[in-house]
This record gives C-alpha cells, sequence and structure tokens, in this order.
C-alpha cells in the first residue's frame, strides 16, 4: 500500500537564480538554506516518489491547449525555461505510480491531461533541484511526478477543485499496491506580481494568513478564498496558492511547521517555506 | 475582440525561435497572418504592453514578449513602458531577465 509520508510547500522563484545577489546577504541565505533545511527534511522520510504540483507560466501550454490539471505519467526532463545555474537535465520519473494517480482518477472523477514525455518548468525543476536532487545524491532513489493546474492562466482551476484534486492524489496513492512512500510538493506563491505594474511589491499580511491555513491544515480557510482577493492581496503569482491547496488536500488535518519565510521584494515574491506532517 | 490571437501570437513569440526571428524581420508580414485590428497591430509592433493588459492580454505573455524580443530588453524599460513612468531603480528590476 501507498502512503503519503509527508509534503513541502515551497517558491519556485526564478529570480533568485537571475539575481541571485539582489537581496541583503542574510535574507538570501536564510532563503537559500530553506531549500537545504527542505531537503534535510525530506532525506528523513525515505520517501519513494514526490508528486510536485506546478503552475503553468503561459511556456508549457499556449492558447492551442489550456489543462485545468495534467499529470506527467513518462519521461521527465527540465526545465524549459533554463536559468542561471539551473540548466536542463534528465529528472527520474515515477512512470508507474503516476499512471497509477492518472488511471484511479478517470476511475472516480477526476479527467486528467497526459503528459507522456514532458519538459517541465521552473515550477516543478525549482523544487526539484533544490530538493529532491540533494537527496537522491545521498542515495535516495525518489521519483518525480509533476503535475501542473491552471494557475497562471485563465480560466484558473476552481480553488474548491484544486483541494479535491489533492484528495483524488491522496486516494490513488493509497489505493497503489506497491510500498510508495510519496511526498507532495506545492510549489509557487506566496504574494507576487508577475509582469503587471505592481511588480516587485510584496503582502506580507496576505503571506502570513496563507502559511497559517497551511500550518493549521485549514482547508476551508484557503479554500473559501475568492479569485478577487487573491488577486487583489496576492497579485495574479498569489493565485499559486492553488498549488498549495491541492498539497494540502492531499494531507487533510494535516498540520504544518513554518520552516522559514521573508518578503523579498527584490526577488520580487514573499517567499514561505512550510513542511506538512503526515 | 480579439485577446485570444493576441495571445496565440504573444506565446509564440515567447517560445517560438522562428516567429521571433520572423517579427525581427517582417514584421507586417507575420502580423499579417492573424486575424488583428489595426489597433491590435500596433500594440504588437509599438510593444504597447500597457495597452495589451487592458485588451486582456495575460501580463506573463506581455512580460515575455517584452524581455525575448523588445529593443531594450531591460526590466526597467518594461516597467517603465508598462508604468508610463520612469522607474529605474526599482528592486524588481533585479528579477527580470537581462
Amino acid at each position: 500500500m501507498g502512503k503519503i509520508v509527508g509534503g513541502f510547500l515551497v517558491p519556485h522563484d526564478p529570480v533568485m537564480f537571475v539575481a541571485p545577489e539582489a537581496p541583503a546577504e542574510d535574507v538570501r541565505k536564510r532563503m537559500w538554506g530553506a531549500y537545504d533545511a527542505c531537503a534535510e527534511r525530506l532525506a528523513g522520510l525515505n520517501a519513494t516518489s514526490a508528486v510536485i504540483i506546478g503552475a503553468d507560466h503561459y511556456f508549457n501550454f499556449g492558447t492551442g491547449c489550456l489543462p485545468q490539471y495534467l499529470i506527467g505519467t513518462g519521461d521527465v526532463d527540465g526545465p524549459l525555461d533554463v536559468l542561471p545555474g539551473l540548466k536542463r537535465q534528465i529528472i527520474p520519473a515515477s512512470e508507474k505510480l503516476a499512471g497509477f494517480i492518472a488511471d484511479h482518477g478517470y476511475a472516480n472523477g477526476f479527467d486528467w491531461a497526459v503528459a507522456r514525455a514532458f519538459t517541465v518548468d521552473h515550477a516543478v525543476a525549482i523544487p526539484d533541484r533544490l530538493i529532491i536532487d540533494p537527496v537522491r545524491a545521498r542515495g535516495q532513489s525518489i521519483g518525480t511526478i509533476p503535475v501542473y493546474i491552471a494557475a497562471g492562466v485563465d480560466p484558473f482551476i476552481k480553488m474548491k477543485r484544486a483541494i479535491e484534486l489533492g484528495g483524488a492524489i491522496k486516494a490513488a496513492v493509497e489505493a497503489m499496491p506497491d510500498d510508495e512512500r510519496v511526498v507532495v510538493i506545492g510549489s509557487g506563491g506566496i504574494s507576487h506580481w508577475v509582469g503587471t505594474p505592481e511588480m516587485g511589491k510584496v503582502n506580507e499580511a496576505f503571506d502570513r494568513e496563507i502559511m497559517d491555513y497551511a500550518c493549521t491544515g485549514n482547508l476551508a480557510g484557503i479554500g473559501g478564498l475568492s479569485d478577487e482577493y487573491i488577486l487583489e492581496n496576492g497579485g495574479n503569482g498569489g493565485m499559486e496558492i492553488r498549488q498549495w491547496a491541492v498539497a494540502m488536500g492531499a494531507m487533510p488535518g494535516a498540520r504544518g511547521e513554518v520552516i522559514d519565510y521573508a518578503p523579498v521584494p527584490e526577488w520580487v515574491t514573499g517567499l514561505g517555506f512550510v513542511q506538512l506532517f503526515a | 475582440m480579439s485577446r485570444n490571437v493576441l495571445e496565440k501570437l504573444m506565446h509564440q513569440l515567447c517560445v517560438d525561435r522562428t516567429v521571433k526571428q520572423r517579427f525581427k524581420e517582417d514584421p507586417e508580414g507575420l502580423l499579417a497572418r492573424y486575424a488583428l485590428s489595426d489597433e491590435e497591430r500596433a500594440m504588437v509592433t509599438g510593444f504597447d504592453v500597457a495597452a495589451m493588459q487592458k485588451h486582456g492580454v495575460n501580463a506573463m505573455l506581455t512580460l515575455g514578449f517584452w524581455t525575448e524580443n523588445a529593443p531594450n530588453r531591460h526590466p526597467a524599460a518594461y516597467m517603465k513602458a508598462l508604468r508610463g513612468v520612469a522607474s529605474e531603480g526599482q528592486a524588481f528590476s533585479a528579477g527580470l531577465k537581462q
């Protein structure tokens, strides 16, 4: 039987790679160190697979096809958008479990779009590289399963559906005959404005509200936020709390702990790192 | 209203090297392939990202379009075009593709 053994909610800020020296030294050391802390904690979970939930940035998908939610069931590599210090590479996948999650969804009301050979963008590549790769380097074999949800491009997935999607992932993992130990990683947020006139603004109050929902397992709280509220207070990038909602939905009742947080206008984002305990 | 066509073009101008090259060499020829109004064509050739956003184009696309195609790709130039005021020196500029 498979089980979800833990979760992480982390940012995927490309600006950290583009302008690594921009913030004050103590801040940037803390933020890079938060990824190291996630990796250290992941190593202790003895995971076999990691489901990383990201959002399309109008990059992987164009106007011809905009899936509400998609799972990579085959080969994975990335990122599509290479960055300084983040070159494209093959990402070890977990194809059997990914295919099982898709099939389980089809039988239970979740019609996943699938990517059978998928080049992920930075939304999945950053947490994979900074959190999972260091654990692989220690000798643990962890396969990545990319999930993309519509949080960057409208029509946006509904918050309620995002939480339900997490539940579908949980149900599939628990129905998996193999002894998979699965970690879910909600990748995105928290407040940031991407490409809009407000770019560079960070809203710490909003960020702390979202982290509080995560730490208290408050699915009703995060699920009850309207798109208007999120856009006003968290920016268009704040819509990525949907990825947090998916991860939280996969771990109902789980409590969380803030590993670190900083509002970093130099990196145009409120950077929050939370661990969810199974 | 052809926001969708504009977004299609913007997406291609972000990710498709061939389309980007054609835009650089023959913008009018490229744009003739898209069902855009004169006003919309002017937004594209004039890099009027503010007008495009008011038209409903996704801000990630206007940012990508600018950083991949504008004569001056510097983030401060994008913000100036977007805000209509000088914005050099703002912290956000560190974050955009040089």
